[in-house]
């Protein structure tokens, strides 16, 4: 069992704090002056007991990573750009696949390996992965220090690792490695 | 206001677009794992079309921000959720032992699966099958 580190805490807290007021409609009525202190403060009071029991599974590594403009930044370039381009044209491509005629599919399982090195890195690749239309990452080994990982893909072009790897990765692993180790 | 209008339709014929190809899509596919890529499609596009309508509609012609931050916060739950589910939805269905019914061209899975597998696991997974 892993040691409640205060910098943990806090932002666990603060993430928390921010969904109460999404939720609850506060950060509307604040810019308009007409909050309720009651709802801010027993939103803060359970934040922070929530902060206490959930900061060890939720934060594993520095608390503060993304407080960083050099990190944030292409975060953000990354979820609303470079992302849904490649979102979209996964979707065109499979929606096309599965509504022309002749079904043009040749699935199968191939292994790619990964130079991403934090968990934070590997599991948002493999969620982006995932997320794309066309591949689902099946599994993560590490295997003699070389981490693969092993993804469905609906028409395989290459079994070669490396090839399949960049046909599937793309820029996505080039950005996430700007963002984590 | 009417360009607006017509906005907020685009948006919502493209998600009704993914969401059929994708439901066409998993009735068409061969076998488990294609059809979970086709259902990507309407867990993608097909949702991510209604929530940035849905966000547009209220911000500007209803006039309710609250309503649209909190559609932006489903639409980034959805984003987060989803992959998992898919992820564990596959493996668990590949391990325990689904298989499409014409081979799949590559299975490197399926060759390193046989290694990884805990001892024990195995012959509970043949009486399973067995019983069943």
């Amino acid at each position: 069992m892993k040691k409640i580190s205060f910098p943990a805490v806090l932002s666990t807290a603060v993430l928390m704090f921010l969904f109460w007021m999404v939720i609850t409609g506060q950060i509307v009525s604040i810019f308009r002056g007409e909050a309720s202190w009651q709802v801010l403060t027993a939103g803060g009071i359970v934040s922070i007991l929530v902060g206490l029991f959930a900061s060890r599974f939720f934060i594993h590594e520095s608390a503060f990573y993304l407080w960083n403009p050099a990190r944030f930044l292409p975060f953000l370039f990354y979820c609303f750009i470079i992302f849904p381009i490649e979102l979209i044209k996964a979707n065109v491509d499979v929606a096309r696949r599965a509504l022309s005629p002749k079904l043009p599919v040749n699935p199968g399982i191939v292994k790619i390996p990964t130079d991403l090195k934090s968990e934070y890195g590997q599991s948002m690749l493999a969620n982006s992965i995932t997320l794309t239309p066309g591949t689902i990452t099946m599994d993560i080994a590490e295997e003699e220090g070389q981490t693969n990982m092993y993804i469905h893909w609906i028409d395989v072009a290459t079994e070669e690792p490396v090839e399949a790897g960049n046909a599937i990765k793309g820029t996505l692993e080039k950005w996430i490695g700007r963002i984590w180790k | 206001m009417e360009a607006l209008r017509i906005v907020i339709d685009v948006f919502i014929g493209i998600s009704v677009f993914f969401a059929f190809a994708g439901v066409v899509g998993m009735l068409r596919m061969p076998d488990a794992f294609c059809r979970m890529q086709s259902s990507t499609n309407i867990s993608t596009l097909g949702v991510l079309g209604v929530i940035i309508g849905g966000i547009l509609h209220s911000l500007f012609i209803l006039g309710d921000s609250a309503f649209a931050i909190k559609l932006g916060i489903m639409g980034i739950f959805y984003i987060v959720t989803s992959p998992i589910a898919g992820h564990a939805i596959a493996k668990g269905a590949y391990r325990h032992g689904v298989r499409p019914d014409k081979k799949m061209s590559v299975d490197k899975y399926g060759e390193d699966l046989v290694e990884d597998l805990p001892q024990e696991t195995v012959p509970d997974a043949v009486e399973e099958e067995v019983s069943a």
